[in-house]
């Protein structure tokens, strides 16, 4: 079997091995990945760090200090119950983050098992997957949740499941193009030909050569969920308050938009700047990935 | 050509028909039914298995399946759960606010990012990296931006801060120029987000052509770069920023759900928020089901376009 692992030189254009030490080096000198890096991490280390940080906690109301604009005291300013907005910010950086995530990681597994099946076994399994993949896309995104959402309530873990369901038609579609693609390689009838399982060939032939095209798709997934989680709580049918989500200091803000700018537009600016990076990174990896696009 | 529509036509019907039964029985999944959600513990055990006959909620599953199907055949969306007006009345009653804003969208996202992108394009062609990098990037940052932020910014500033426009007042068609003056920043809006899609759409495509033999020719021949780059290039770059027109559609619904919600305009998106808000689940379960299907028709006519158009696609 050690023989046939051996790749050919057409699929090990889109392998890439992320524990080697060469593609960890590769990875971080791409430009594009510096850039998101030197985004995301200083506001990740500030929403990891916050309760250690001299700032109040993000429910802790002062009543000496409401409707502040920002200042040295609070970078941020306040809200109309003198609470922080930075704390509250960070605070919702830490949801949003769990939320892209969660979405990222659930439809990126579902996607994977269930397109890798579809495109490998194809008839049947692959009409009826692509007849209900159909369905599901059908669905303007944010309208799908919303409808998800009213039957399954707010919260926390309705609004991962019903992004995450919107995102799935689309892994499956790209798993199975993946899938049907590398099907007809060389390799894989090299395989056969030595009496390679069914298993064998999609565990170790053909999904390892998925996963980074899948991953260039789940970093902007993670992204797009951070928008629509921000979006529907801002519509007040995401995750509710007091919880700070990102969504929810945008919507309290806006009935002082014109007594308090700083409550919506500086929260919201931090979503677009981690939108950014996030797709900066998707950007990098692909450039890294695939030498056609390397200069 | 014709047995393809017909094979598509019946691929939209399977569809629809699937769209329509998944929202049906997934809003039969909700814990409790729609009456004692409405109703609350004000109503009796008798008092509310009354109303559950007279909507038809005692029958078995099956059976009002096929009844839904049967008035959605005849276009009957039923009446809202609440205040009792039938749906299609209230969904065509905010139907123009919200055609009027996506119409006005598409016209102004073309108007801009099309000689934005052919520009870039035509820069990249020229080697000057530098605009067409420029011109890539704010393309990015816009395309981003979430839609209810760039919103509440807009309003702060031209609304309330300059005064251009109006934030509040009454929206009907009878009155075109105050209908003009309240969609002006929603349609500015929801176009920073389109214009980016499409812009990076018409550099690739036009880029693309810059490269064929067909403009070189044209060049040899002494047409002027405008001529070349207008009606060589962009004219056969076409049929991708069609399809991509046609395909945005979708996010240019969610988008004014969004909008319809910060500036209280009343299109069907505010129907669909305000149904949500008040549980009123016949309307969220109706409006969900009419977006579906204008979002599955606009794409089933731009992949006709595109075949139409496109005399090398197979069929």
């Amino acid at each position: 079997m050690a023989l046939i692992s051996i790749p050919l030189p057409a699929h090990r254009s889109i392998q890439f091995n992320f524990s080697s030490l060469n593609g960890t080096i590769r990875l971080l000198s791409n430009r594009r990945v510096q850039l998101a890096l030197m985004i995301l991490v200083p506001i990740l280390l500030l929403t990891v760090f916050r309760p250690f940080l001299p700032i109040p906690g993000p429910l802790e109301t002062n009543l000496r200090a409401m409707t502040k604009p920002p200042s040295f005291v609070h970078l941020f300013g306040t809200d109309r119950m003198g609470r922080d907005i930075l704390s509250r910010t960070l605070a919702g950086v830490q949801i949003s983050m769990f939320v892209g995530f969660a979405v990222a990681l659930l439809s990126l597994t579902v996607g994977l098992v269930m397109g890798t099946l579809a495109g490998f076994f194809g008839g049947v399994i692959d009409r009826v997957m692509m007849t209900i993949t159909d369905i599901f896309l059908a669905f303007p995104s944010l309208l799908l949740a919303i409808g998800l959402v009213s039957v399954m309530g707010t919260g926390m873990l309705p609004v991962v499941l019903a992004i995450s369901l919107s995102d799935v038609p689309r892994f499956i579609r790209l798993q199975r193009s993946l899938v049907l693609s590398l099907r007809s390689r060389a390799y894989i009838d090299a395989a056969r030909t030595v009496k390679a399982s069914q298993m064998w060939l999609m565990t170790r032939h053909i999904v390892p050569n998925t996963l980074a095209p899948l991953l260039v798709a789940a970093s902007i997934a993670a992204a797009n969920a951070i928008l629509v989680e921000a979006g529907l709580s801002f519509l007040g049918l995401g995750i509710m308050p007091p919880a700070p989500s990102l969504g929810n200091l945008i919507r309290d803000g806006q009935t002082y938009l014109e007594q308090a700018w700083w409550i919506s537009t500086l929260p919201g600016a931090v979503i677009l700047l981690i939108a950014i990076s996030l797709h900066f990174l998707s950007d990098g990896i692909r450039q890294v990935l695939d030498p056609r696009s390397r200069k | 050509m014709l047995t393809y529509s017909f094979k598509r036509l019946v691929q939209l019907f399977v569809t629809v028909l699937g769209v329509v039964t998944l929202v049906f029985f997934t809003m039969r999944l909700i814990p409790g039914d729609p009456i004692s959600a409405m109703a609350g513990d004000n109503l009796s055990g008798a008092a509310l298995d009354q109303m559950r006959g007279q909507m038809g909620l005692n029958d078995p599953l099956p059976v009002q399946y096929l009844t839904y199907l049967g008035r959605l055949a005849v276009l009957d969306f039923g009446t809202t759960v609440t205040t009792k007006l039938p749906i299609v009345g209230l969904i065509l009653g905010a139907l123009p606010v919200t055609v009027s804003i996506a119409l006005g969208t598409i016209f102004l996202t073309v108007l801009i990012s099309i000689p934005l992108g052919t520009l870039a394009a035509y820069m990249a062609h020229k080697g000057n990296r530098m605009l067409d990098n420029i011109i890539t990037g704010v393309a990015m940052v816009l395309d981003l931006m979430p839609p209810f932020w760039t919103s509440l910014v807009c309003l702060l500033i031209f609304s309330l801060t300059l005064g251009w426009f109006p934030a509040s007042g009454t929206v009907s068609l009878d009155d075109p120029a105050m209908l003009l003056r309240r969609i002006a920043l929603p349609v500015l809006v929801l176009s920073m987000a389109q214009i980016a899609t499409l812009a990076r759409i018409t550099r690739t495509s036009v880029l693309e052509v810059l490269n064929e033999d067909y403009v070189r020719t044209a060049r040899s021949m002494g047409w002027s770069e405008l001529h070349v780059l207008f009606r060589h290039a962009l004219k056969n770059a076409a049929l991708p920023i069609v399809t991509v027109i046609g395909l945005s559609f979708g996010n240019l619904l969610n988008g004014t759900v969004i909008v319809e919600f910060i500036f209280t305009l009343p299109g069907i998106g505010n129907l669909l928020v305000g149904g949500m808000n008040s549980r009123d689940y016949q309307m969220v379960q109706t409006l969900i089901v009419f977006y579906a299907m204008i979002f599955v028709a606009i794409n089933f006519t731009t992949d006709l376009i595109y075949r139409v158009f496109d005399p090398r696609v197979q069929f």
